[in-house]
């Protein structure tokens, strides 16, 4: 077992990183943030450099980097809270694009015409583990939808959006995957504590779905488990992204901490404050390295069974990891943490979001925990 | 990044397994006549190393010579991992084949290395490791065991606190002050001193849990002469070594660290259903949600032992092993601190639970309160985890010093 980067994955990194730093200064995000401009032209610059294209198979017009790669790239824009589609085009729809084998909507995607999302979540998102919406079929192979998806990631915005749904209103029919395409339903965009990562609730009722945008057939045979699986995928991704971001307030900490003097030295020298980073830097690096461990089991296509759980174990480290770097990261920043006008509040606001979308860490020890056999 | 080894590991891995399976001693053997002390090396115990040092599998990354087979990083890895799984110690002298031997062979001189460390790795001499004073724990370096030179011997005054295997050791790696009239960091020298030297008094401590095999002892040294070539590389540069020493400490021994945590976890996983089922239903949650934050770092300990090991692996710093210390160290502690509350009172019962010996292996024995207590072992020594968490502020992160008294 090898937990780290490659030589070639390694440049990638540092390709990323470079590019982001002009690509995507805090002055950027803070446009977000203030609504005084956007980041249509970071997207831009991304599709230009085949970014989505990256981890999506050749045989459906991608590059075949794989995983891993794809992996780097959601932690380098995570790093910088990066207010881009990545996320919820690349790790969340794409995936499920792939298992569906939906080869023209890929194709898009890798072309950097077409944006999505997946979504998951009803109701609250404490609920989200039980679905209820439905996909009722209607005669020659197409289904009517009924149900509202909340917190859906970009979901005012995405060009195609994939829903997980019954097939119809017994408990017992399986799940199943239609998409949607934006024009077709209502959605009411969430004022949410990160503008970077724009929430959505969307409105299915009545919605009509042609028999070829059923993605997969609800009961079909391993229905669950194969969504099961793309669910897998998003959450790692997710809790790549949070630890990223986790790992960049330890490093913004740490320099704060070697920089602010008080009592006529540096406060990084204080013990208090030195084996606090030192459990926050423990924190980051558990949380990172199950998370790549997890990213390994989605890479290598890991069917035994392990991947969901190495899924939950990364969340639920993610989560701890985050309550760590935000209590931390602005606890010990003192007050100038706790104005707008430093930057440090995009990295704490995106750690909490990526945190608590797609399950926070105790909703994943209890997934775990009942993967194990042990339920309450 | 992947999940697997390559090929040529799998078969030096099946190589091992072979051998093992026709060499190791029994589980019966080793029960009939357990070691009682770290420096205690039963007679199955000094042939199973003399075997495994013939067949160039005592210390496979070394040379031939010295009882290895040259084997690559990723080889050792595999091969410590396996030997852990398969509950045989590689010596039952730890601080001897760990600390010891490799510390005379990198600073030692030839006397020393054919006199001293050869008998160690050929299971003929067990040794400890005297560094803690009684006013010298986390701060070593404030050390007072005098030794004076006179003419061809050094005259060695002073005590030792917590040596383990002192005991029974056949010569202990003493850390003494050379010169007291420089800062504390630059008078330290290191010797090797004969056990049965007179002058020296042993006094065990017995331990928190089994105090009928203690391990940890008190050493008095009364004017105990010892001839001045059995000082250890430089005179007045013992720090350096000892920092040397307890690298070597920390290389690898994540590994039978996390085997240990592994195992105690599946334990804890098979007694959990029925222990749960006990329980008063309003309390499964938090009892599940418990056992389950163990097993999420049970299993982060080992990714961070592989992650730390591609590091070192590739040219990374020791300083990382803070982390693996820190981490391995506190979440065997969890472990069995989640499994004996899931237990509730039963966990009070001790009766029965047989001492199998200090076989140097991270195998968890006895009940699980009695586990909880023997853990404390490893958050206290070589390096206490509030140190640890020093090293990684300072070392890993940079955080500056904290200003020290002269
Ligand atoms: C099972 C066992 C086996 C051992 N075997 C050996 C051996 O073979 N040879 C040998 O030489 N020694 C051995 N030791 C000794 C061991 O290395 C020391 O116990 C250890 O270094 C701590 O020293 P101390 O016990 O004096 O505790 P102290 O240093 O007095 O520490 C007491 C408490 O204060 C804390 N503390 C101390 N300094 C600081 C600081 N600067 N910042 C924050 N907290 C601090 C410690 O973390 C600890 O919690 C062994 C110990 C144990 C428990």
């Amino acid at each position: 077992m090898d937990l780290e980067l490659d030589a070639d994955q390694l440049e990638l990194r540092d390709h990323a990183r470079a590019f982001l730093a002009d690509a995507c200064p805090p002055s950027l995000v803070r446009g977000v943030y203030e609504g005084t401009g956007t980041a249509d032209g970071l997207w831009k610059s991304m599709v230009d450099l085949g970014w989505p294209a990256l981890g999506i198979d050749v045989a459906d017009d991608g590059l075949g980097q794989g995983f891993i790669a794809e992996a780097v790239l959601v932690g380098e824009l995570g790093r910088v809270v990066a207010p881009t589609p990545y996320l919820a085009t690349v790790t969340q729809l794409a995936p499920m694009l792939a298992e569906a084998g939906a080869h023209d909507v890929l194709a898009r995607i890798a072309a950097g015409t077409c944006t999505g999302t997946l979504a998951v979540h009803e109701t609250t998102a404490k609920a989200s583990r039980h679905i209820t919406a439905q996909a009722i079929p209607i005669g020659g192979g197409r289904r009517v939808l009924d149900g509202t998806k909340t917190h859906v990631l970009d979901g005012a915005t995405a060009d195609e959006v994939a829903v997980v749904v019954r097939g119809g209103p017994d408990d017992e029919r399986g799940l199943g995957i239609v998409l949607v395409p934006r024009e077709a339903f209502d959605a009411e965009p969430l004022i949410v504590i990160d503008p970077t990562m724009p929430l959505a609730t969307l409105h299915l009722d009545g919605i009509e779905v042609d028999a070829d945008r059923v993605l997969i057939e609800p009961g079909s045979p391993e229905a669950g488990w194969r969504i099961g699986l793309v669910q897998a995928h998003a959450t790692v991704a997710m809790a790549i992204s949070c630890v990223a971001t986790c790992r960049a307030i330890l490093e913004a900490t740490v320099e704060y901490a070697k920089q602010r003097h008080q009592f006529g030295r540096p406060i990084g020298s204080f013990q208090a404050i030195k084996h606090r980073l030192a459990d926050l830097y423990l924190a980051v690096e558990r949380a990172d390295a199950l998370a790549w461990y997890a990213a390994c089991t989605i890479a290598e296509q890991d069917r035994s069974g392990h991947a969901p759980m190495a899924a939950h174990m990364a969340k639920a480290a993610a989560g701890d990891c985050q309550r760590l770097a935000t209590r931390d990261g602005l606890q010990l920043h003192g007050g100038i943490g706790f104005t707008w006008e430093n930057d440090l509040h995009f990295l704490l606001k995106r750690a909490v979001t990526t945190a608590f979308l797609f399950g926070d860490a105790a909703s994943h020890r209890v997934q775990l925990a009942q993967c194990r056999g042990l339920e309450a | 990044m992947r999940l697997q080894f390559d090929d040529s590991v799998e078969a030096f891995r099946a190589e091992l397994l072979e051998w093992l399976a026709l060499n190791r001693p029994s589980a019966e053997t080793m029960a009939a006549d357990p070691s009682v002390s770290t420096g205690h090396a039963p007679e199955w115990a000094r042939r199973w190393t003399r075997t495994m040092f013939d067949a160039g599998w005592l210390v496979p990354g070394w040379p031939p010579e010295l009882g290895g087979r040259n084997a690559t990083p990723t080889q050792t890895l595999v091969y410590l991992e396996e030997l852990a799984k398969a509950g045989v110690p590689r010596t039952t002298n730890v601080q001897g084949l760990g600390i010891v031997a490799p510390s005379i062979i990198d600073y030692g001189s030839e006397a020393q290395i054919r006199d001293y460390a050869m008998r160690i790795l050929r299971g003929e001499a067990t040794a400890c490791l005297g560094m803690s004073e009684p006013d010298a724990g986390s701060d070593l370096a404030a050390l007072r065991t005098r030794a004076v030179r006179d003419g061809d011997h050094f005259v060695v005054d002073g005590q030792k606190v917590w040596t383990s295997g002192a005991n029974y050791a056949d010569f202990c790696f003493v850390f003494c002050r050379t010169d007291p009239d420089v800062p504390k960091h630059k008078g330290i020298s290191i010797l090797i001193v004969d056990m049965d030297s007179p002058g020296i008094t042993v006094r065990p401590l017995p331990e928190i849990v089994h105090p009928e095999h203690p391990d940890l002892n008190e050493v008095f040294f009364d004017g105990v002469q010892v001839p001045a070539d059995h000082l250890v590389g430089e005179l007045n540069a013992g720090w350096a070594m000892a920092n040397g020493s307890l690298a070597h400490e920390r290389g690898m021994v994540w590994v039978s660290a996390v085997q240990g945590i592994s195992e105690a976890m599946a334990h804890l996983h098979e007694e959990a259903p029925d222990r749960i089922d006990a329980l008063p239903p309003d309390e499964r949650a938090l009892a599940i949600d418990r056992i389950t934050q163990v097993e999420i770092d049970a299993f982060a300990a080992r990714c961070l032992g592989y992650r730390a090991f591609a590091k070192l692996a590739r040219g990374g710093s020791a300083p990382e092993q803070a982390l693996m210390k820190l981490f391995t160290s506190e979440t065997r502690q969890a472990v069995a601190e989640v499994a004996a509350a899931l237990q509730g009172p039963d966990a009070l019962v001790v009766g029965g639970a047989s001492f199998d010996g200090h076989q140097a292996i991270d195998e968890p024995q006895g009940t699980w309160l009695e586990q909880y207590f023997v853990s404390f072992a490893n958050t206290i020594s070589a390096g206490t985890s509030e140190i640890q968490r020093t090293i990684i502020a300072e070392r890993v992160l940079g955080l500056p010093r904290e200003p020290r008294p002269a």
